[in-house]
């Protein structure tokens, strides 16, 4: 695709499970807040008073969750303990922020000799294991909870300071912060006004992190003695009293510890929520669609010609929506039909959200998440693939069909040498030895017109123009010599003059290996050079379809005719320029009459209902108007 | 490689520097006398600085520290301020102990954080998915000396299948090393696993949506040998770095992981020499950690470059 | 010509160093060669390149956002070049900007509003009230729903999106806006949308574009003069008409020759032409002399000793090619 989809996809809250999981976790949270704020007045029995006529006693009426060495009451310590991790917590984290945000963010901003020595630093103090510096830090301030604490703060500041200072770095280089430079908005102003806000949302979710990690810590510090001290309660004093008595009266254990993992979990849960819905920078898995449903056999076909002897794909009544769980369907494409012949260059034109990509897509049966096809046939070679098992369509893959994508940069994997990729094609498909499979690479990238074969071979993609990479991506997928090649806007990322270079690979690969190519494409002068018979999609649909010739002598749908006006190369002198109104719908917001009827100049009532696809020998169209249209071609 | 290899080595020499000045300028801040500790209140005035003037605590601070630096660059970290304990020697002894915690602890969380990792990935909402991230959530909410404590509750003392405390050299006996070992280890590696786990998964999820784990797919190649050779591959590099802050915090953890077990290793001496404000002995533990840790940092940047051609420079 | 240029690039470059791990200073880049070039007042210079080109180094040169390393860079009379990147106030409000991917151009964290009055605030002490109605106003100039002004940029279409930046970008009526390929990540159907209201916008308020884009063709509809790059090189630059209908450089020529035609007869004929015609190299970079030699089809021996300097053509303009002068010399004899 070309353009960035304006469909940004919300994110459907489910409100089921995790709103529960929240819900839960901020009371938990809620509740330990009240008890530490309380705690003077809801305990039982002091916390500190000593009863060794009922120490270690297992729970009971009088002691709910018993006593410890002491004697002293564990439900009382324990709710003290909450006041002692709230404090911690509060202080650390605190300490944390205010040391390392703002320091990350100048670093960030400034960069230069500032961000050299401090990151230097920092990777000093990091590489160093963080409980060590902990403990060396209380060395040198002394034990106790707010020592401990400012230790523990000054070592988790290096995370906000890296934290604040990664994502300046990062945002420093978006193109809004270059237009808020360009506005003339001062470095403070950027920082503050344009990318702090952006700041935000990780940062909450850092410091949820750290919240968690400073329970577990100042635990950890208390339970080896330099934390909180004794007789004071804690959490973590509370387990160094339990370990010592495991074996008379392990309960002790329990209560503390179960404090600690049922805090700690809450605040990383909250962290994930906030995470999951904030949701930038981590990728997070597609919702998977409902369950695979059957695919409704294609309704009876009549634009199609009748199979033919040399005839390679045949796709009848395709229908594919977006299906989400639980949610509605929103159709995608719909009802789509075309077939090629050996030989033949077919041509899918459309701009974002027609369709185009998502038809290749599906033939390979590679629509990915969330999208499915839902009626309809797509015919190989005379075998439905929709009817096959995954592993039958596997093999179908590579051997009858294959695939070039838009970014040849992306669509080879960064980790191994591109030879490596082509022979491990041949390899597992056709079962050749290495050195076979070697030799047949280096042909192979001969065969695509890059000179030096064998050395290139064992370059990595990214050592490789994008030129020479998309050669190789054809390489690829001609390695098999499969019937049917589908190209989606393989030229689209490439410069002009080595568009035309690719695009006349593929004219003389065709002419040697035969197969059929489905070429995708936005651009209608890329589709008139290469394409033998081209289908106009818009919105789903296709609207017409004719002969590269016809097409371009006598376009019929005024969207066809509106978007050839609107090339840039159609018009020539000065603005005004031909231009079709308003915007490519999205899906889900298609009108119910001619999808292009508001956009369109000859619109009337009778294009307010669903308008067929109608024509013969190859010329299609979809358009009331059709015959006006062909009219005024004719005279 | 070997350039690779040479830079990183080059890039080590500021960092340990660095961390060499933080360790002695912060450990020259200690608010005690070291000469107060060693004779405490006794001796006269004029032993008090006799000792000093031996000692070299008179002379400048950066003097002092070159001569540190020169010791300890030749094996030589100093003499503790107690029982006049050869330093080197102390940490030396100790070190296998931590080490081979540390170690057994860091196979255990790699191996079960990437499997679990994996595994989420690849059947996104499924119950193995589910069961994997529960896991992984509640594993980092468990602290793990508490996690040491409950295994020695149920293995130890109830069930009597692993030693409750102390440690065993492999040395002197490789079953009787790996029964002391499996506890502290699992309670060390829990959460790492669970840090791991995470990570994987979200690595994956993240290449699994790729240009050419889909081209890969159109070529036909089977869905397993796209995910653990294409997917798995890509996914490493982003997880390299956790697991080699991983292992920073497993050093760090093994620290406290040895109380439970009464480990005698380097934790037990860290808690001492801060309790006694024994500078000699926190300095050169501290140095023999970063060299620790630095060794790993080294094996995962080469790994690194193993699995990310562009990190390697041309 | 009498009045002076507004913009004026004098044997302009531009180089990055990359810094290596110690901090010493690598090899430097050179993203810009030497370029020279004029904008009236008023007038579009459209600035045509394929990747690497260095057009979009010129650009980020122009705005500030990169410093030149060598040259002049005169606007209105002041010599940017010497300032780095630290313009002065009444500088920066005269040169605004267009960016290519109207998705990541606005910030995701600001209203509509907050977006294209921010300029206002930066330049200006309007209050609240004069800042509204002035965003009013813009919305209007760029044909946007008022009511939108509290909406945020995700809500909007790519061609909205882009209607905003311009908005912004018009917000402090400069003399200069810069377009980095305005149009290129927009849909078909709506790119001669923005086109027309750049266009539109242009001869209303008086200001003088800077536009870079890759197309030829359209770089053409709304340009004065046309300026073409090729690694670096400014190697031909001229009267909008002349350079697109009588391409004096192999390069320009080379480059509309490569733009698919709508008439797949034509395209037909031209194939069979490349056909006929050796295959150019691959090795894109040419050590010595003019850089396009390697894929020149007409390069003689002498593109290998030097670069051609730039010699003027008939019709208006230079072109940075041996050819010209060669041709020069015919006629003239």
């Amino acid at each position: 695709m070309t353009q960035a989809t304006p469909l940004r996809p919300r994110k459907l809250r489910r409100p089921g499970a995790s709103g529960l999981i929240t819900g839960t976790a901020i009371l938990i949270l809620l509740v330990l807040a009240v008890l530490a704020l309380a705690a003077d007045w809801i305990t039982p029995y002091d916390p500190l008073r000593q009863n060794l006529m009922h120490a270690l006693q297992g729970p009971s009426a009088n002691h709910w969750l018993g006593t410890d060495d002491l004697g002293r009451d564990v439900l009382s310590r324990l709710i003290y303990g909450c006041r002692i991790a709230v404090i911690a917590a509060a202080e650390a984290t605190a300490i944390a922020i205010l040391l390392g945000v703002p320091l990350g963010l100048f670093i960030g901003y400034r960069g230069g000799w500032w961000d050299w020595i401090t990151m230097r630093v920092v990777e000093a103090v990091v590489s160093i294991p963080g409980i060590m510096v902990a403990i060396v830090i209380i060395a040198l301030l002394g034990a106790g909870l707010h020592r401990a604490m400012i230790a523990l703060g000054i070592l988790f500041s290096t995370s906000f300071l890296r934290l604040a200072r990664g994502v300046v770095l990062a945002e420093r280089e978006e193109v809004y912060v270059r237009s808020a430079r360009v506005i003339g908005a001062s470095d403070s102003r950027i920082l503050v006004r344009h990318i702090f806000p952006n700041i935000a949302p990780p940062l909450i979710v850092q410091v949820t992190l750290t919240v968690g990690a400073v329970l577990l810590s100042e635990a950890g510090l208390s339970f080896i003695g330099l934390g909180v001290q004794p007789p004071h309660a804690s959490w973590g004093t509370m387990l160094n009293t339990a370990a010592n008595y495991m074996d008379l009266n392990w309960f002790l254990a329990v209560p503390p510890g179960v404090a600690i993992i049922v805090t700690v979990l809450s605040v990383n849960l909250l962290g994930d929520v906030i995470r999951d819905n904030v949701g930038r920078g981590i990728a997070t898995a597609p919702s998977a669609a409902a369950r695979r449903r059957k695919v409704r056999p294609a309704e009876p076909v009549t634009v199609l010609p009748a199979p033919t002897e040399d005839e390679v794909l045949r796709i009848e009544g395709l229908t594919a929506a977006i299906v989400p769980e639980g949610g509605t369907e929103t159709p995608i494409i719909t009802d789509l039909s075309l077939s090629t012949k050996r030989g033949e260059t077919l041509g899918l034109v459309g701009e974002s959200g027609s369709g185009k990509t998502l038809t290749g897509l599906s033939v390979l049966g590679l629509l990915g998440a969330g999208v499915q096809v839902t009626q309809g046939a797509i015919k190989l070679n005379g075998t439905d693939l929709l009817t096959l098992k995954p592993r039958e369509l596997e093999q179908v893959r590579g051997n009858q069909v294959a695939m070039v994508f838009q970014d040849p940069t992306t669509s080879l994997n960064p980790a191994f040498t591109v030879g490596s990729q082509i022979a491990e094609v041949l390899r597992t498909k056709q079962g050749l030895t290495k050195a076979e499979a070697w030799e047949k690479v280096v042909e192979l990238i001969h065969r695509v017109g890059i000179p030096r074969p064998e050395e290139r071979a064992r370059a990595y993609p990214h050592e490789l123009s994008g030129g020479m990479a998309q050669r190789i991506a054809i390489a690829r997928a001609l390695s098999c010599n499969p019937s049917l090649l589908i190209a989606d806007e393989p030229t689209t990322a490439l410069d002009v003059t080595v568009q035309q270079e690719i695009l006349d690979l593929f004219r003389d690969l065709q002419d040697e290996y035969g197969m059929a190519i489905l070429f995708v494409t936005h651009d209608l002068a890329v589709a008139a050079d290469i394409c033998d018979r081209i289908s106009v999609l818009y919105a789903g649909q296709m609207v017409e379809m004719a002969p590269v010739a016809e097409l371009f002598a006598d376009p019929r749908h005024p969207y066809t005719r509106g978007l050839l006006s609107a090339m840039p190369h159609a018009a020539s002198g000065e603005p005004p320029l031909p231009t079709i109104r308003g915007s490519v719908p999205r899906p889900g917001a298609w009108p119910v009459g001619c999808r292009f009827g508001n956009r369109c100049d000859f619109h009337t009532a009778a294009c307010d209902h669903p308008v067929p696809l109608e024509g013969q020998n190859g010329r299609l169209i979809r358009c009331v108007h059709a015959e006006r249209f062909k009219l005024e071609a004719a005279s | 490689m070997f350039r690779l290899l040479l830079r990183r080595l080059l890039a080590l020499v500021p960092l340990l520097f660095l961390v060499s000045v933080l360790t002695f300028s912060f450990t020259a801040m200690l608010p005690s006398d070291p000469v107060d500790l060693i004779l405490g209140d006794t001796g006269t005035t004029e032993q008090h600085d006799m000792l000093r003037e031996r000692m070299g605590l008179n002379d400048p601070v950066v003097v002092r520290y070159a001569r540190w630096l020169g010791n300890a660059v030749q094996g030589d970290l100093g003499t503790s301020f107690f029982n006049s304990v050869d330093v080197t020697r102390a940490v030396m002894q100790r070190m296998p102990v931590t080490l081979s915690l540390t170690a057994v602890a860091a196979l255990i969380a790699i191996a079960t954080g990437i499997a679990a990792g994996v595994a989420a990935a690849l059947y996104p909402r499924s119950w193995i998915d589910r069961l994997a991230t529960i896991g992984a959530t509640f594993g980092q909410a468990v602290p793990n000396f508490w996690f040491g404590l409950i295994l020695v509750a149920i293995f130890a003392v109830n069930l009597h299948w692993f030693p409750a405390t102390g440690f065993t050299p492999i040395s002197q006996s490789p079953w009787d090393w790996l029964r002391s070992v499996t506890l502290p280890a699992v309670a060390l590696g829990l959460s790492s696993s669970a840090a791991i786990a995470r990570q994987v998964r979200s690595a994956m999820v993240g290449v699994l949506q790729m240009d050419y784990i889909r081209a890969a797919r159109a070529q036909g190649l089977s869905a397993r040998r796209v995910i653990l050779r294409h997917a798995l591959t890509n996914a490493m590099v982003p997880v390299i770095a956790v697991l080699s802050f991983q292992i920073t915090v497993l050093l760090g953890g093994a620290l406290i992981v040895e109380q439970v077990f009464a480990i005698n290793g380097l934790g037990t001496l860290a808690i001492t020499a801060v309790r006694q404000q024994d500078i000699p002995m926190i300095q050169g533990l501290v140095l023999v950690m970063v060299g620790m840790v630095v060794l790993v940092q080294l094996a995962t940047d080469i790994l690194y470059g193993l699995l990310n051609p562009k990190a390697r420079p041309s | 010509m009498t009045e002076a240029p507004l913009l004026q690039l004098d044997d302009l470059w531009v180089s990055y160093y990359s810094r290596s791990m110690l901090g010493f200073a690598a090899k430097p880049f050179h993203a810009v060669k030497g370029a020279s070039l004029t904008i009236e007042a008023g007038q579009t210079l459209g600035l045509v390149g394929e990747s690497g080109s260095g057009k979009s180094s010129i650009a980020n040169t122009v705005l500030g956002l990169v410093p030149p390393s060598q040259g002049k860079m005169v606007f209105d009379g002041q010599d940017l070049g010497a300032l780095k990147t630290r313009y002065p106030a009444e500088i920066r409000r005269q040169i605004q900007a267009v960016f290519q991917d109207p998705y990541s151009s606005l910030n995701a964290a600001m209203t509509v509003e907050d977006i294209i009055t921010e300029p206002l605030r930066v330049h200006t002490k309007m209050s609240k009230a004069e800042r509204h109605a002035r965003a009013v106003e813009l919305m209007k100039m760029v044909s946007l729903n008022e009511d939108h002004l509290n909406r945020h940029p995700h809500q909007f279409s790519g061609g909205q999106r882009q209607r905003i930046a311009i908005a912004a970008a018009l917000a402090l009526q400069p003399k200069l806006v810069v377009l980095d390929e305005p149009v290129s990540a927009l849909d078909v159907s709506t790119q001669n949308q923005i086109i027309n209201l750049l266009y539109e916008r242009r001869d209303a308020l008086g200001m003088a574009y800077l536009l870079i884009a890759h197309d030829l063709a359209l770089v053409h509809h709304i340009s004065d003069r046309i300026a073409v790059m090729y690694l670096g090189h400014i190697v031909e630059e001229g009267p909008a008409d002349r350079v697109y209908y009588q391409p004096a450089h192999p390069y320009t020529r080379a480059l509309l020759d490569a733009v698919p035609q709508l008439d797949p007869a034509e395209q037909a004929r031209r194939r069979a032409a490349r056909k006929a015609a050796p295959a150019p190299d691959l090795q894109r970079v040419a050590a010595t002399g003019c850089p396009y030699r390697n894929r020149c089809p007409l390069a003689m021996p002498r593109c290998e000793a030097s670069m051609p300097p730039a010699y003027q053509v008939e019709g208006g303009g230079t072109a940075q090619c041996f050819l010209v002068e060669e041709q020069t010399r015919k006629g003239a004899a």
